[in-house]
């Protein structure tokens, strides 16, 4: 047996005088080396990201920003643990790497007052953190009073789109419904309400706030504000099925000025052209589009409870985004399609599925202009529809 | 019942198939385990395969989102239930009666019975794809996704009963360890001289036990729903979908630590053999891995801090989090002081291991920021937490492993494994692992949601991605290099000896392979390093080191007889499943198949039972030490 350095050794008690086989400390250390330099790399990286929409570093409300403090502070007590521990450990590697002809080393059972001091140290480390997350969690669970009254919104998740719900828009009760993006005044706490009527989903606009769960049978609580005017990206954050990468949102910040003109002119008749005109008559009539969406106003509550129902009984029938200020929008299909136009438009009724896969519109519409399904609507018929949609504002 | 007993004559192949299908030895089972769990690491590891391949570019339409969903649900479920899990319990059949000083576990026929269910259950889970209806709601499956209005398939019927039958092995199995454990350890092992390792299996085994029940209700209702219509979690009749959650995380997050702690364990005897010391604050490694498996069930809301629970739950769960990485902290420093001032030999199991603690290092300290609920909500549900639990189960749990695969594979097969290919495998792992998994911090933060099958360009997010993809191929290569290592040692691999690390522990006083019954004459503990105390006092007396001890004549040591019952029953447990995975509209077929089953299950527990544990005119204890035993 004497070919197995290590047989030997462990004959003499670990005083052999082979240095152990096939190993050389100059490998170890060279991929380390390149390692911490690929991770260097990855640090000059984030620091000059592309523009980054749904970014947790950039962040423009209070919510976001607390959230943030909180992680910049756990970054920077990660860093100096990860360099000490590591530092320590790649120390031991090199310091303490056998050598030839080392003897036995003392055996060392333990040493109480180093393991309490590293049990302790963490301890207070860790209850200091806590105690400031919780002071936060009770911080941010509702806007401060200071912050003026907040605009409620109802948000209920679909599958794969989100509906937004302001019961008093204006102050004197004018009650909006849209969809995929959600227009907010700036500087204003906005206190959401959260509802599912099919799966679990997760509403989150990084910018702005942390994610909270969009759950059917509960009901849920959050509050942003934005700081900014500007276009804040959102998304599902809970596996909800098949497209849950699909299912978008964006919120629009925009002036007071901007906010008001948007709520006064929600729900007024929109100016149709003669084609926009025949476009109603295909959207109300051959298109029977009105099945799912609403494109007169506020949705209807008895009308969505029966497509609620209809869709959950597995029927031809879905609840759809309401579509009432649909040519004020930048995109559509959950701010999957962007921008909103005629091309996109066109190829949406064409088949949907090419631009969003697998959504329900896609399976359940039959009057898509699309050669499959009871009813086709011609080129012309299609154009119209386009025309109504787009003057829809 | 005789007759019953009698319909199957005892089997007494001792080679072939035969012989591995009746055998009750640990060892086999062990290795039956391993080589399991090691080919479904490699599917786990090629459906990751399609994952990366999808999110290496922007806009990519290689699988469409039905795809993406199994196959993410898959790698996750095969990973923990079908590779971690059952390598773990490899390990724990092989090393722990060795360790202990133990001739085979307390219930041989439980045993083979544990490994043959959990096999049939695996085959049954994935025969999903034989049919292509593949589970595809998450290896965690949220309720009410998981109902038959939005999964209409039978994929979740899989994914449930297939966990169902692997759930009742992993029971069976612990259960036998605990018993093992408490009851057979040699004469003057006391608890407090146990191997770390067989201590983080008796804490595994007692966490699984206990949590196995919790997840069978949750899944025994979800089945019920989709099958028989009841309404636990159907919302549209006033089911709780947050019921699930519960259950789940209830059971999922010790079943976390169920994945760690053998892979701590193992660490924890492979580091003081290279280190040439013993364990430092053997106590206190102890104890952390108590006060975790205690812990761990205080902390499975942190899963849950977006449902919406409120800030009370939410302040006592971030605390509670935060403070189990304590324990988890001072078992990494335990383990850095073991390293310091020793004598450190970095062979192939002591790269792996130290590769534990630099890795484990990273993930905890990721933990610990989104323990803190405030700082999780931007992180929940996002490639931040992908990261993380990379780093803890890749880097922690998978690097332990195939330290313990280097470090046993000679007590196995009396072959080292290549020193040259392990460290090539292990830089590979390493390097790779880092590659693949440490961009995902930055892609999370950047705002990446999990489980999305496609992302636009112009997110900032197509680098990272790219990045990560690029250090699967590194990773992959890393495992083919090991799987080349394996077959090539079987054949040409270094003789090994008894003893080639010179390590403490009883399984390495006796010979490799080691014979049937392990040790012919059950050994007298002496303390907590036993088999360092003999060598070293046989050193100070100038004698050499006691080699292995003499095999003993067949016949001499009495041993469990192999057995067809324990794969009788396993076949009718799996069959039950079997059966209730045929179509909702068939209730004429599926259930009388299904009570079948039940039938032949029924047939084999009687059989069991009336069959004595050794066949009354066998003494078997020489068989498997053919090759040399004519000492």
């Amino acid at each position: 047996m004497g070919f197995l350095p290590f047989r030997s050794r462990s004959v003499k008690g670990g005083a052999a005088g082979i240095p152990p086989q096939g190993f050389r400390p100059r490998l170890r250390r060279r991929p380390s080396l390149a390692l911490l330099a690929a991770m260097a790399v990855l640090a000059l990286l984030v620091a000059c990201s592309p523009q980054s929409h749904m970014s947790t570093w950039e962040v423009f409300g209070p919510v976001a920003r607390d959230q943030l403090q909180l992680f910049n502070v756990l970054l920077w007590v990660m860093v100096v643990v990860f360099v000490l521990v590591e530092g320590i450990l790649l120390y031991a590697i090199i310091r303490f790497r056998r050598r030839p002809g080392q003897a036995l080393p003392h055996q060392t059972h333990g040493n109480t007052p180093l393991e309490i001091t590293w049990t302790i140290i963490p301890t207070i480390l860790i209850l200091g953190v806590g105690g400031w997350s919780v002071a936060t969690l009770f911080r941010l669970d509702k806007p401060p009073a200071s912050a003026g009254t907040p605009l409620e919104v109802t948000v209920t998740g679909h599958q794969w789109w989100w509906e937004f719900e302001y019961p008093n828009a204006d102050g004197a009760g004018k009650v909006i419904t849209t969809a995929n993006e959600l227009r907010v005044p700036v500087a204003r706490p906005i206190n959401i309400t959260l509802h599912s009527d099919d799966v679990i989903h997760s509403f989150w606009v990084p910018k702005l706030a942390g994610k909270m769960d969009v759950i059917p049978t509960r009901t849920n609580h959050m509050w942003f504000q934005a700081d900014a005017t500007g276009t804040y990206y959102g998304q599902c954050a809970e596996l909800c099925g098949v497209i849950h990468a699909l299912m978008k949102f964006r919120v629009q910040a925009l002036s007071q000025a901007d906010y008001d003109a948007w709520v006064a002119g929600y729900g007024q008749p929109p100016q149709l052209s003669a084609q926009a005109n025949q476009g109603r008559a295909v959207f109300q009539g051959a298109g029977t589009c009105t099945v799912c969406h609403t494109a007169t106003g506020p949705d209807n509550p008895a009308v969505v409870a029966g497509r609620v129902a209809g869709f959950n009984s597995g029927g031809a029938i879905a609840p759809g985004p309401n579509l009432t200020d649909l040519a004020t929008r930048s995109s559509f299909a959950a701010g999957t399609v962007d921008p909103l136009n005629r091309d996109n438009l066109a190829k949406w009724l064409h088949n949907p599925n090419d631009l969003k896969p697998g959504n329900h519109m896609a399976a359940r519409a039959k009057a898509l202009y699309q050669d499959r399904g009871s009813v086709k609507l011609s080129d012309a018929q299609v154009s119209d529809l386009i025309e109504y949609l787009l003057s829809l504002k | 019942m005789a007759t019953i007993t009698g319909v199957l004559a005892r089997p007494t192949a001792y080679s072939g198939v035969w012989s591995w299908l009746t055998t009750v030895d640990h060892k086999r089972i062990g290795v039956l385990y391993g080589s399991t769990a090691l080919l479904f690491l490699l599917v786990a590891g090629l459906e990751a395969g399609v994952l990366r391949a999808q999110l290496a570019r922007p806009d990519n339409t290689m699988v469409d989102g039905k795809t993406f969903n199994a196959m993410f649900t898959m790698h996750a479920t095969t990973m923990i239930f079908m590779a971690i899990m059952p390598m773990s319990v490899a390990f724990f059949n092989f090393v722990v009666p060795l360790a202990i000083g133990a001739r085979d576990v307390a219930f041989p026929r439980l045993n083979a019975f544990s490994y043959w269910v959990f096999l049939f259950g695996a085959l049954l889970m994935h025969a999903s794809f034989v049919v292509g209806q593949v589970p595809d709601a998450g290896w965690f499956s949220y309720a009410n996704l998981t109902s038959r209005a939005f999964s209409p398939n039978s994929g979740l019927d899989f994914w449930s009963v297939g966990l169902l039958v692997m759930g009742s092995s992993s029971v069976a199995g612990a259960l036998n360890f605990v018993v093992t454990i408490v009851n057979m350890r040699a004469p003057g092992m006391s608890l407090w001289r146990m191997p770390v390792f067989v201590w983080m299996t008796l804490l595994t085994s007692i966490l699984l036990v206990l949590a196995f029940p919790v997840i069978t209700v949750g899944l025994i209702e979800l089945t019920m729903d989709r099958n028989f219509g009841t309404n636990f979690f159907n919302t549209t009749a006033g089911g709780d979908p947050v019921l699930w959650q519960h259950l789940f995380w209830v059971f999922g997050h010790p079943e976390v630590y169920i994945l760690i702690l053998p892979a701590m364990g193992i660490v924890s005897e492979v580091l003081p053999t290279f280190s040439k010391k013993p364990l430092f604050g053997y106590p206190v490694v102890i104890f952390s891995g108590i006060v975790i498996a205690i812990m761990g069930w205080a902390v499975w809301s942190h899963h849950m801090f977006t449902v919406g629970l409120g800030p009370v739950a939410n302040s006592v769960f971030t605390i509670t989090t935060m403070l189990i990485a304590v324990p988890t902290g001072v078992k990494i420093f335990n383990w850095i002081g073991t390293m310091w001032g020793g004598s450190l030999e970095f062979k192939t199991p002591m790269l792996f291991a130290v590769g534990f603690i630099a890795l484990f290092i990273i993930g905890g300290l990721s933990g610990v920021s989104h323990a803190v609920s405030p700082s999780d909500f931007q992180q929940q549900d996002t490639y931040y937490i992908v990261a993380h639990i990379h780093y803890v189960l890749f880097g922690g749990s998978i690097f332990g492993v195939f330290a313990g695969i280097y470090y046993w594979f000679p007590k196995l097969t009396n072959r080292l494994l290549g020193e040259g290919l392990g460290k090539l495998h292990f830089w590979l792992m390493f390097i790779g692992m880092n590659i693949t998994f440490f961009p995902m911090h930055f892609a999370g933060l950047d705002g990446m949601p999990r489980r999305i099958y496609t992302y636009p360009a112009g997110y900032g997010w197509e680098i990272y991605n790219m990045i990560s993809s690029f250090g699967y191929l590194l990773l992959f290569i890393g495992f083919l290099v090991f799987a080349h290592n394996i077959f090539r040692s079987l054949k040409k691999g270094q003789e090994a000896g008894h003893d080639p690390w010179d390590a403490p522990t009883l399984e390495w006083s006796i010979a490799s392979p080691p014979p049937a019954y392990n040790f012919a004459e059950i050994p007298h503990v002496r303390g907590r390093d036993h088999y360092w105390i003999v060598k070293r006092e046989a050193q100070a007396a100038g004698q050499p080191a006691p080699g292995p001890e003499p095999l003993a004549a067949p016949g001499s040591v009495h041993m469990p007889s192999p057995s067809y019952w324990p794969l009788v029953t396993a076949v009718g447990v799996a069959w039950i499943g079997g059966g209730l995975m045929i179509h909702f509209d068939l209730p004429y077929i599926k259930f009388p198949i299904s009570f079948l089953g039940g039938l032949i299950a029924f047939i084999g527990v009687v059989g069991w039972s009336n069959e004595p544990t050794s066949a009354p005119d066998a003494h078997h204890g020489g068989h498997g030490a053919a090759q040399g035993a004519q000492h």
